[in-house]
């Protein structure tokens, strides 16, 4: 190299970068070069053998190999097309692919890796986990996470989202087969944190070389295996999953803010239909008597409700005179067009006495009966009263007892009320539910396992 | 739309070695003859022949000399390249000049990339480690900015190209600490060849992406279709079709 000037400068880089191919020097082998001069290392698909692209082009032999190729679930050198961060289409091609595996009690869990990467945006991580059969794509972060400080699960933050500690693992390199802009060995092993916010997971990766050390953060967010495919232009179908994969959307939680919206929506029409309902109610009296003796029945013909259509009634029964006794009334109504009968009892009671020096007194002198979907239309209404002591007296009616009776039509059923209430608010529990079982499920692959064997 | 045309006169000076123009510019101190590969550093107003730098290895970047783009409404131009070498391979460092007449870099590496400026040394002197002490994954606070120190390594000068604001001596080691923040700032301190001493040279910027300060033009790939340009005010445009 004199010193002469040559005619024309010499532009550097100016001319397009080419794509290469190569026969590999182990096992000859053809060798398509797609990652242009980024590429630390290429590992040759048929035999494994490392490389090393040389600053004169050739490539260094650094380590035969005589491995098996294995079939991945996406081939090297495929191209396809993902939403980038503005939502446009970004196309990637696969330049290169890594199964990486870790033992969790003596179980092995392998992934596959697949490196994404076009030259004007850089690099993409496809990740898939072949125990799963669950994917993610992502890339590293642009920033750094802020570890939480404090008590409880440890978690970090990024971009105001939390993500939660789920495991710490050694993922140990099991394959390699296409480019990487670094070096990469079969054995490698690095110590992964990977925190996760259903989809998304934040993962944290130490790695230390002879002249420093790195850490590196790395995005990653659940997609479909009909997405991959589709980007992919893929015949068939993904490969199926299973389980419940780490950064599977929760779908009971998918529409948790409309459950909570529907909710509310719902409370609000169930109070304006209860009151309305309650409001309608005329609660007329029908029949009323006081101050029977437990020896006076009752036989007496009622009009109840309208011919054709349905009521609520409503039984209430009064005693008075009461003391460590009772009184039952056994109610019939026989309806005159039709002969049927309804038939109900209410009991009235009043117990007391002392027990451990503490006096006690319980029962209901007052309670209520409620029949709904009454027909409407003439009744025969019988009450027969019976009533009892404590004791020895057990057959004899206490000598003051006094009954009354009343029966109202047209009177609000409780359950009309309640029964959408325990609707309404059994949806929402019951996702609530599903929800945290599914989050179960998840956590059962974590380091955070509640049951321990 | 283009840089200004440079505030400092534009001298006239001539490569020592082979006699090319030796386009010097602002406060450009060294520049890699385009045409036969010597530095040439600059002197007052003599210029001085360094020797021939190893050539600069094509490690894929799509940035190229001559790359115009725009960081915080400030146009740029990659006016020089810094090749860096480590165990694991290369990264580039693209000098930048604004068109406010102020300087900067374009860090580039395995396609994630940052724009930095640097700052006055008195920022960090004394209250960062030395680059030994510096743990990686800690938390110092630069410039009121807290930041995670996600590399620190001993890396040297391969090679360059262009011109550049000092004097790189080819295989020269230097020792650098990158740090990354929790909004995407990134900084980077630069201990220079001895790492025992707690003043580096900070460099602050952040991360960015190329189509997002409008890198154009930029290197053709065989088999890619490079993407739109930006419209003038950093803004995508739609591709016509």
């Amino acid at each position: 190299m004199a010193a002469q000037a040559p005619s024309a400068p010499r532009k550097l880089f100016r001319e397009e970068a080419q794509t290469g191919a190569i026969n590999c020097p182990a096992c000859g082998g053809p060798i398509e070069l797609h990652g242009f001069g980024a590429v630390e290392q290429v590992n040759c698909p048929y035999c494994g053998s490392e490389l090393a692209p040389e600053d004169s082009g050739e490539l260094e032999l650094l380590q035969a190999a005589q491995r098996a190729r294995r079939s991945s679930a996406l081939p090297l050198h495929a191209r396809g097309s993902f939403p980038g961060e503005q939502g446009k289409p970004e196309e990637f091609e696969i330049i290169g692919i890594m199964w990486r595996e870790c033992r969790v009690d003596g179980v092995v869990y392998p992934w596959q890796e697949f490196l994404l990467y076009n030259p004007y945006i850089g690099y993409r991580y496809l990740m898939f986990t072949m125990t799963d059969g669950s994917w993610a794509i992502g890339q590293t972060l642009d920033g750094a996470p802020r570890l939480e400080t404090g008590f409880g699960h440890r978690k970090v933050t990024f971009a105001k989202d939390k993500y939660k500690h789920f495991q710490t693992s050694v993922a140990i390199v099991s394959y390699v087969e296409g480019e990487f802009p670094w070096q990469v060995k079969v054995g490698d092993q690095a110590v992964a944190h990977d925190f996760i916010k259903p989809p998304l997971s934040m993962s944290i990766e130490e790695a230390a070389t002879e002249d420093g050390q790195d850490v590196n953060f790395t995005r990653m967010r659940h997609i479909e295996g009909a997405e991959v495919w589709k980007a992919f232009k893929l015949p068939g179908k993904p490969p199926r999953t299973s389980g419940v994969a780490m950064l599977q959307p929760n779908p009971y939680k998918k529409g948790r803010a409309i459950t909570w919206v529907l909710l509310a929506v719902m409370l609000v029409a169930w109070l304006v239909a209860a009151i309305a309902y309650v409001d309608g109610r005329t609660n007329k009296v029908v029949f009323a008597e006081t101050n029977k003796t437990v020896s006076d029945t009752i036989s007496e013909e009622v009009e109840i409700g309208k011919k054709g259509e349905m009521t609520t009634l409503e039984f209430d029964l009064r005693a008075t005179g009461l003391s460590n006794a009772w009184a039952y009334t056994e109610v019939m109504l026989i309806s005159q067009e039709s002969e049927n009968a309804i038939g109900f009892g209410a009991t009235a009671e009043e117990w007391h006495g002392v027990s451990g020096g503490e006096s006690w007194r319980e029962g209901d002198q007052t309670p209520s009966v409620t029949v709904g979907k009454v027909p409407g239309g003439k009744y025969l209404l019988q009450i027969t009263p019976s009533a009892g002591q404590q004791g020895s007296a057990a057959n004899t009616p206490p000598p003051n007892l006094k009954l009354s009776y009343s029966l109202k039509e047209n009177v609000v059923l409780g359950r009309y009320i309640a029964l959408p209430f325990v609707i309404i608010f059994g949806f929402p529990i019951l996702f609530w539910l599903l929800g945290r079982v599914y989050e179960g499920r998840r956590w059962a692959n974590s380091d955070y396992v509640s049951t321990s064997n | 739309m283009m840089p200004a045309p440079d505030p400092m006169q534009e001298q006239q000076t001539h490569c020592p070695n082979c006699g090319a123009p030796a386009p010097f510019r602002g406060t450009a101190v060294s520049l890699v003859c385009e045409y036969c590969n010597s530095t040439i550093v600059r002197t007052g107003v003599d210029v001085k022949l360094i020797g021939q730098v190893s050539a600069i290895v094509d490690n894929g970047s799509p940035v190229i000399l001559g790359s115009r783009g725009r960081f915080k409404g400030t146009p740029f131009e990659v006016a020089g390249r810094l090749q860096v070498q480590y165990g694991r391979g290369t990264w580039n460092e693209w000098f930048i000049n604004f068109a406010d007449g102020t300087t900067g870099w374009l860090a580039d590496a395995q396609g994630q990339f940052a724009i930095t400026r640097p700052k006055n040394q008195q920022v960090v002197a004394g209250r960062v480690p030395p680059y030994d002490q510096v743990a990686i994954n800690s938390t110092l606070t630069i410039d009121n900015i807290p930041a995670v120190v996600v590399d620190r390594r001993a890396a040297s000068y391969k090679g360059a190209e262009g011109i550049l604001p000092f004097e790189a001596e080819p295989g020269m080691r230097f020792h650098g600490v990158d740090l990354r923040g929790h909004k995407g700032e990134f900084i980077s301190l630069d201990y220079g060849t001895n790492p025992n001493h707690n003043s580096p040279v900070p460099y602050l910027g952040e991360a960015i992406a190329l189509v997002d300060v409008g890198m154009h033009p930029l290197r053709s790939f065989k088999g890619w279709r490079r993407p739109a340009p930006q419209g003038a005010a950093g803004r995508a445009q739609q591709p016509a079709g």
